[in-house]
């Protein structure tokens, strides 16, 4: 299987025919993507999708009733997956960070704030309380969070939700990792603050040079965050592309109908936002051929059947689908698809 | 926080107010509680002397309010039996019943908890599935059976522990065994449950994240969110030990407000079984309102509430 951008270059992080069960069916199937020095990856899909068992599956933080199928993460020039439970505790928190979507929900509500960030730091370096309570205040100012004295002492419960998250931001880069997971960090955030952390996190990242690995269902944070594209659809990798090639020239018909129906303020006022008919298939109904035929105006027998590979479309970017070369019927059709 | 503690303190008042008055209307409901107090043989003199004499000729609504201003000025009224203060006959017993629920309360926290812990944290093994065997037993073991079961054994087999009397450590650890093992057994319940509760939660997933050991979060974070629905329960469990003292405190002859009360009842001594009553009740209040008040205390949401 290829290395999914095709390019060679620097690598921070490569997934490699990662695959993931949940009893027997296979919710994550054969994904591989590269994530480079100080650039964005990001994983896009539906909820269920399997982008979350994705970017769990890299810290080994899969749920107990999912599987690892097979695959590889490297790190590197670690193998992630071969690790014992003790080494990849050093690997996690130091190497690769990891935020959540409920910032509120992954702190302890009993711990204040500035201690729940030291000891983070301490958890990897051999520092005393008072230095790591230091560099926890630090991280909070770094992090845009304001008055961090008087921050350090207060508790979960009385900071808004973006304020945990930044929270949660400055526990997972005062390692200075090599790789943060952000697994729909802006989500469950009102749209205002939702920009303010996308603007941080880019901040961050330049400054660092740490690369992520982002975690959304929303196309515009994408464009917003996103240096690269893989778009996922029942489990598996429709379309790999540079941001910029996927929302210009999108090749596999699934996100093109997902790009189109986004909610454009430039599209006349009374059009009807377009929908993608019927439903993901659970993986129950997963048949041997394209896992998105039954949703997609271009199918025919052969998607049924035969599941098509990922074919070189560009630069980088590649597409999982047997009629690349037709995707432009679909605006011809016109975005409205029946099933 | 201090809104929270003068609501609770409030709260507490109208409880006592609401089991001050049940226990009136219990004592009345017979209509005459004379004829609770006189043998049943007593000619219709001795129980209409009796009966001014009490005052339980006046009407209904007087006697309560007096019975309320009694109990405010803590005068609990003289035993017609034994012809003292009630308080005093109460108050020589009340340190007996405090050792011995002191006693079973360790037992029930000192092994309930950390088998709870382990339960929780070594599942599916056979630590666990010989621990819950243990839970079950000390669970559905009746207390007197489990009192009995222990003199036999311990006091009369063996001759290891005494079966009765007070005063030293080795008499207090068969009773105390006894009327701890079925609270032992819902503290190593509600543990495991809540620190299971607990472990399912994003910050312990977080924590795992951040590179920490599963036993550091634990101890760390786990142990202490836990223990909040862990004050709540010992406050009934308080409350539970205390009614299980007359039962064991018979089995044993143990000389505490237990035992005084099954004599008090044989011995037609309403007003004494009457403050037994009361106290056990306030007590229960008082319990619950402590533990509302820790529950503050360790928990910051409630701490820092203005």
């Amino acid at each position: 299987m290829s290395d999914g951008t095709g390019s060679d270059g620097a690598r921070t992080l490569t997934a490699e025919g990662l695959s993931v069960e949940i009893g027997g069916a296979r919710v994550v199937d054969d994904v591989s993507f590269i994530v480079r020095p100080g650039r964005v990856m990001a994983l896009v899909g539906e909820s269920g999708c399997g982008k979350s068992l994705t970017a769990y599956a890299i810290l080994g933080l899969l749920p107990p009733a999912a599987r690892l199928a097979g695959g590889r993460i490297r790190l590197g020039d670690t193998e992630l997956l071969a690790l014992s439970n003790r080494s990849l505790r050093h690997i996690r928190g130091r190497e690769i960070a990891i935020i959540f979507q409920e910032p509120s929900a992954s702190l302890d509500p009993l711990t204040t704030i500035g201690s729940q960030v030291a000891e983070a730091y301490r958890l990897h370096h051999d520092v005393g309380r008072a230095e790591a309570m230091a560099k926890a205040r630090d991280m909070l100012a770094d992090v845009g969070i304001s008055d961090p004295d008087r921050r350090l002492h207060q508790y979960p419960f009385e900071l808004s939700g973006g304020m945990c998250q930044r929270v949660m931001i400055s526990i997972a880069l005062i390692n200075s990792p090599k790789v943060l997971v952000a697994d729909e960090p802006t989500t469950a955030l009102d749209v205002t603050i939702q920009a303010q952390i996308l603007d941080l996190m880019k901040k961050l990242v330049a400054e660092h040079h740490t690369s992520i690995v982002f975690i959304t269902h929303d196309m515009g944070v994408v464009a917003d965050i996103a240096d690269e594209v893989a778009v996922m659809y029942a489990g598996r990798i429709a379309e790999i592309a540079p941001v910029q090639a996927l929302f210009s020239s999108p090749r596999h018909p699934y996100s093109a109908l997902l790009l189109a129906s986004v909610p454009r303020l430039d599209a006349a006022a009374k059009a009807e936002l377009p929908t993608i008919e019927g439903t993901v298939p659970t993986a129950e109904e997963f048949g041997p051929g394209c896992r998105f035929a039954d949703r997609c105006p271009l199918a025919d027998q052969q998607c049924r059947t035969e599941q098509p590979p990922l074919f070189d479309c560009g630069t980088g970017h590649r597409a999982a689908c047997w009629h690349i070369d037709r995707i432009g019927e679909l605006s011809k059709q016109g975005t409205r698809v029946t099933a | 926080m201090l809104r929270y503690i003068v609501n609770r303190l409030l709260q507490a008042v109208i409880a006592i107010f609401g089991v001050l008055t049940i226990v009136f209307v219990v004592m009345h409901l017979s209509g005459d509680p004379t004829l609770l107090l006189v043998p049943q043989d007593a000619s219709a003199e001795v129980i209409a002397n009796l009966r001014r004499q009490l005052g339980f000729d006046r009407p209904i609504g007087v006697q309560y309010l007096d019975y309320l201003g009694d109990l405010l000025r803590l005068d609990f009224g003289t035993s017609v039996v034994q012809r003292v203060p009630v308080s005093q006959i109460v108050a020589a017993r009340v340190p007996y019943t405090i050792e011995l629920a002191a006693g079973a309360l360790a037992v029930a926290l000192g092994l309930g908890i950390p088998i709870g812990v382990v339960m929780a944290t070594r599942r599916g093994g056979w630590i666990e599935r010989g621990l819950t065997a243990v839970v079950v037993t000390g669970q559905s073991v009746p207390t007197f059976l489990s009192g009995i079961l222990l003199i036999a054994i311990f006091g009369v087999l063996l001759r290891w522990l005494p079966t009765s009397g007070t005063g030293s450590i080795s008499a207090l650890v068969m009773p105390s065994i006894a009327l701890g093992s079925v609270s032992m057994a819902t503290f190593a319940r509600m543990t495991r449950i809540a620190i299971l509760d607990e472990l399912g939660k994003d910050y312990v997933r977080a924590a795992t994240a951040r590179g920490m050991r599963m036993d550091q979060t634990i101890l760390r974070h786990v142990l202490r969110n836990a223990s909040i629905p862990l004050i709540t329960i010992t406050a009934l469990e308080i409350g539970n030990l205390l009614a299980g003292a007359v039962i064991i405190e018979t089995v044993f002859a143990w000389p505490g407000i237990g035992l005084l009360a099954i004599q008090s009842i044989q011995a037609r001594d309403f007003l004494v079984v009457q403050m037994i009553v009361l106290l056990i009740s306030v007590v229960y209040v008082l319990t619950s309102v402590l533990a509302d008040l820790i529950y503050g205390f360790v928990d910051p949401r409630i701490r820092l509430m203005r």
